[in-house]
């Protein structure tokens, strides 16, 4: 099609939009409501242009354009009424400052005036100068407003966390409320009442906490004026400057901005040009890295225990010191426990450490726990082979998607953003889980299943698959003979009650995964948890194989698939996380390296203990030496993400106090030992040596990362896959009298090293608090319990205290409560687990009694 | 409430439908209920609270036993339906919009109901009294006291 607009002739494919098209070239049409990622609105009428042989004022962004098109954006007489259009707008916005002759020199002078409660006009709008209002403002040349000025005098809504609402500034452009709903899926805000009256508002006005918010931030982002105000850069002034990063806080990695001040972080945005977030980003990345970066739990000093108390020293003694104390254990007397959270170069270095140093193959990390873990395990078991690359876009291309395991809203946001665009395109989302969620409103079958019993559901419909379809396709599979003759032992009759899956839930899980094509299996914890995890991602591989779909492994911390591929280096012999543990408990380890977050090792048995973290944590009361290791964002590294891509991201502040990059720490720590294997300077240095000696790195080049060119990991040559003969097993919790509930445990990625984000941000606490423990609304009111009651929870070996969280459609009988490795041992559901861990990454659930702390 | 809900078709344009049924069944839309229908029809709440408080037709509070409603359209307007109100606002004690303490009366406007030439118009428990005058109010509210009153629905 060839168009012309204000006399330059364009050359367009495709179904575009006339704003669209003009953005493009370049060409500014004022517009307020509409926004690139959003559908056409034609709310504000700003961006009406005229079009030759079309009668009246068409608005660009909802015009598309034909051939021949000759369009004229800046006729006077478009500027005349796109000026009346913005008077009108701002005649119900204050205006007294975007209007006032003397505005430049305004800036200058004011000082703290923001702090007043009313924002009246610009100076004391914590919007100023990052407002699109503004700008257009500025480009129409407004400077007086004829319409007499409305003050809505709303009340400023202040009762959520994160960010205040003041609809008095309010312009009704809905992109707040069109994001919600259409990119985020959550429709927490929306158009509420009529005509003057109409405001964007919540159900019953309740806050957004009550409503389904998220607090993603993405109306925050997207607000073209100062309605939506963070909280914690209210009173700051504008950024001096804006730097990248990726986030570490869950395993997509998104790419932040973050907003610096005199080398102190201010706030941090998504990124427009994230290639995986694309714009879009969680609680934790838009409101939460400032928080942690800066917190005050950070340990800015090396410590070492001299005496009997920790002191602080400089690093020159405590690197002598632990490299003194070290050189006394070897292989089996010593292990490293190391952070999924940190950077390929530094989990490279601190494998190699172990090894070259230690002597030790005893290294492992919360890796252990992860869905990546399991599914590995099950394959190394059966002889197969992975393929675990993938891209975010095969999700939202999916016919039909099976979520199994995870509410990934609220743990793979960006993952739930692929998800929600495949149902908007007509694909159907089947959910397994026990307890409502929040996305089982775009779900076309939710099967309520009782936890635990996940293997039996899944090899029933495995079943299904078998009676009901011709057998032509499958025979052509490796292993189907004995996966048919396993599934004998399967009765199709005693399903319903097992699994508390209806018939009808069942078979229309079938009618659903027989008819699609291009299925997406996405898979989490909530599957692979439990000690028998790997059989039920078996029997998951088998489904999958039979319904055609592809696995997506939904895994947590951020660098996962980094220490998968340098795992893939080492012979495994060792320890796995758990038992390192147990064996620290039971006297049988000498010495223990912490480099990243642990359970409280209150009773183990040790020498000699180093811990290498970022933030304070109880482990420290026992421990011999501290060295302060600085976050992500004070150094340089690569993390690969959940779809095996490598992103580079650089350091963005000094370290905080004496803290050091963990890369530094290890190098320093060999040297010292006499290691000579550790010349390292920067951690690009360290880039090469990965790439040199781990396999999956073979392929990536310094140059394409540090542009930020699309870069993943190689993955070996596919095999044929193959089906597994599952094995029939009886699982039997054991409620008893004394212990009448099963607590399931959801391990939580609400963490970054060993600080809990919800002990650190009073926001995060109130959205999700690690410490509540979630019963349902019957055993509640058996109970006499109520909301944000204090409540102590016993099992056979501990005690644990945390606050009543009423779920209403969670099972009767059945708890729930977050897992996280380092929360104070108070609170700490490690001691509910007997014998601390035993299995190799099963939390499983534990019968329990619930008493009333008095 | 699961009675109606069962009778709906459970997709999302049934909305308005259903929210007519329910403020038809409860004279009006229980807080509760958005929830109910928020699950069944798998829309947000927020977005239900948006439409039912665009449409007059619905209303959050319960209303009184009889409902009274005055036409304030254009040819009411002009030809007095401000004194009618005046004069009901003030036998009944309280504004247009509130519902009298012993939930007997509610007092409704509404911008026109299509039967200008009968101007001014209002309408008692659904019957039309077409040209009133201010001493026609005592006399509609006091025959609405002594019927039983049909309920609302």
């Amino acid at each position: 099609m060839k168009i012309t607009i204000d006399g330059k002739k364009i050359e367009v494919e495709g179904k575009r939009t006339v704003l669209e098209v003009a953005r493009e070239k370049g060409i500014y049409i004022p517009s307020l409501c509409d926004h690139p990622r959003l559908a056409p609105f034609g709310g504000c009428r700003l961006c009406i242009v005229e079009i030759k042989e079309k009668g009246g004022f068409p608005p660009s962004c909802s015009t598309f354009v034909e051939n021949g098109m000759e369009i004229k954006t800046k006729t006077p007489r478009l500027q005349k009424l796109r000026r009346e259009i913005l008077e009108l707008i701002l005649s119900e916005h204050p205006n007294a400052c975007l209007i006032c002759s003397e505005k430049e020199k305004c800036d200058e002078y004011k000082s703290t005036i923001r702090k007043v409660g009313e924002v009246t006009g610009c100076v004391l709008c914590s919007n100023n100068g990052r407002c699109e209002l503004q700008d257009v403002v500025e480009t129409l040349k407004i400077d007086k407003v004829r319409f007499p000025s409305v003050y809505r005098n709303l009340e400023v809504k202040k009762g959520d966390p994160f960010f205040d609402r003041d609809y008095n500034l309010c312009i009704l452009c809905g992109r707040c409320v069109r994001v919600c709903q259409e990119l985020r899926g959550a429709a927490a805000v929306s158009f509420v009442y009529r005509g003057s009256q109409a405001v964007v508002g919540t159900v019953l006005d309740l806050p957004l906490i009550e409503s389904g918010c998220q607090f993603c931030g993405a109306c925050l982002d997207i607000c073209p004026t100062g309605s939506l105000a963070e909280r914690g850069i209210r009173y700051e002034d504008l950024p001096d400057e804006r730097v990248k990063t990726i986030c570490p806080l869950c395993s997509m990695g998104c790419e932040l901005k973050i907003d610096l001040k005199k080398k102190k972080i201010l706030s941090s945005k998504p990124s427009d040009e994230g290639a995986v977030n694309q714009g879009q980003a969680c609680v934790k990345g838009r409101f939460l890295i400032k928080d942690l970066i800066q917190s005050p739990r950070r340990i800015i000093k090396p410590l070492f225990r001299m005496n009997k108390e920790l002191e602080e020293t400089s690093w020159e003694e405590a690197l002598d010191f632990v490299a003194q104390r070290l050189r006394k254990f070897k292989g089996k007397e010593i292990a490293l426990v190391a952070s999924p959270q940190v950077s390929c170069e530094e989990y490279f270095l601190l494998h190699k450490f172990a090894s070259e140093e230690l002597k030790t193959e005893n290294v492992d990390s919360s890796y252990r726990f992860s869905p990546l873990a399991v599914i590995d395990e099950m394959a190394q078991e059966n002889g197969l082979e992975l393929d675990l690359n993938f891209e975010l876009k095969d999700i939202s291309r999916a016919k039909a998607l099976f979520l199994i395991g995870e509410d990934i809203p609220k743990s793979h946001p960006i993952i739930w953003l692929e998800v929600l665009k495949a149902v908007q395109r007509g694909a159907k989302l089947m959910v397994a889980s026990p307890a409502e969620l929040s996305l089982n409103r775009y779900s076309s079958l939710w099967l309520k299943i009782k936890p635990g019993t996940e293997f039996y559901f899944l090899s029933f419909l495995s079943k299904l698959f078998l009676q009901n379809e011709q057998e032509a396709n499958h025979p052509r599979i490796e292993g189907f003979d004995s996966f048919k003759s396993s599934l004998g032992e399967f009765d199709l009759s005693q399903v319903f009650e097992m699994t508390g899956i209806t018939r009808e839930g069942l078979e229309e899980a079938f009618g659903l995964l027989s008819e699609a094509e291009d299925a997406a299996f996405l898979f989490g914890m909530g599957l692979t948890q439990y000690p028998w995890g790997t059989r039920n991602v078996a029997a998951l591989w088998n489904l999958a194989l039979q319904a055609q779909a592809q696995l997506f492994p939904l895994g947590l911390e951020n660098n996962l698939r980094g220490v998968f591929e340098i795992g893939q280096n080492s012979s495994g012999q060792g320890l796995n996380f758990n038992q390192i543990f147990q064996a620290a408990l039971s006297g049988d380890l000498k010495a223990l390296y912490l480099a990243g977050p642990a359970p409280y090792l209150k009773k183990a048995n040790l020498e000699f203990l180093v811990i290498q973290d970022s933030f304070v944590n109880e482990n420290f009361k026992l421990a011999d030496a501290v060295l302060p290791a600085s976050t992500f964002a004070e150094t340089d590294g690569t993390f690969i993400n959940g779809e095996g891509r490598v992103q580079k991201f650089n350091k963005i502040i000094d370290p905080l106090g004496d803290a050091k990059p963990d890369w530094w720490i290890i190098s320093q720590l060999a040297r010292r030992m006499g290691n000579r294997g550790f010349p390292f300077k920067n951690p690009p240095e360290i880039t090469k040596e990965l790439i040199k000696t781990i396999p999956g790195f073979s392929n990536i080049s310094c140059a394409e990362l540090g542009k930020g060119q699309k870069v993943f990991i190689q993955e070996k040559a596919k095999k044929e896959r193959s089906f597994i003969p599952v094995k029939y097993m009886d699982i039997n919790y054991k409620k008893s009298k004394k212990y009448p509930f099963l607590l399931s445990l959801d391990y939580s990625l609400d963490y970054y090293r060993s600080l809990v984000l919800s002990q650190e941000s009073k926001g995060m606490k109130a959205i999700r608090d690690s410490r509540w423990i979630k019963i349902s609304s019957e055993d509640a009111e058996k109970l006499n319990l109520e909301e944000g009651e204090s409540i102590v929870i016993e099992s056979s070996s501990g005690k644990f205290k945390g606050f009543v969280k009423i779920l209403e459609s969670l099972p009767d009988g059945i708890l729930r409560a977050s897992f996280l490795l380092s929360e104070d041992a108070d609170f700490s559901v490690n001691g509910l687990i007997p014998s601390g861990f035993q299995e190799s990454h099963s939390l499983g659930m534990l019968p329990v009694k619930i008493k009333r702390e008095k | 409430m699961e009675k109606i809900m069962s009778e709906s078709n459970s997709v999302q344009r049934e909305l308005i439908h259903l929210l007519h049924d329910v403020q038809n069944k409860f004279g009006y839309i229980p807080a509760q209920s958005i929830s109910q229908i928020s699950r069944e029809l798998k829309v947000s709440e927020s977005e239900i609270f948006g439409v039912l408080t665009f449409y007059k037709a619905f209303t959050l509070k319960p209303r009184g036993k009889h409902l009274i409603t005055i036409c304030m359209g254009t040819a009411c307007h002009v030809r007095g339906a401000p004194m009618i109100l005046d004069e009901f606002e003030r036998k009944l004690g309280i504004e247009a919009g509130e519902t009298t303490e012993d939930n007997l009366f509610t007092l409704e406007t509404v911008n026109c109901v299509g039967a200008c030439a009968l101007g001014p118009i209002a309408i008692a428990d659904g019957d039309y009294h077409g040209q009133m005058k201010t001493r026609e109010v005592g006399e509609i509210i006091k025959k609405l006291k002594q019927e039983k009153g049909k309920s609302i629905e």
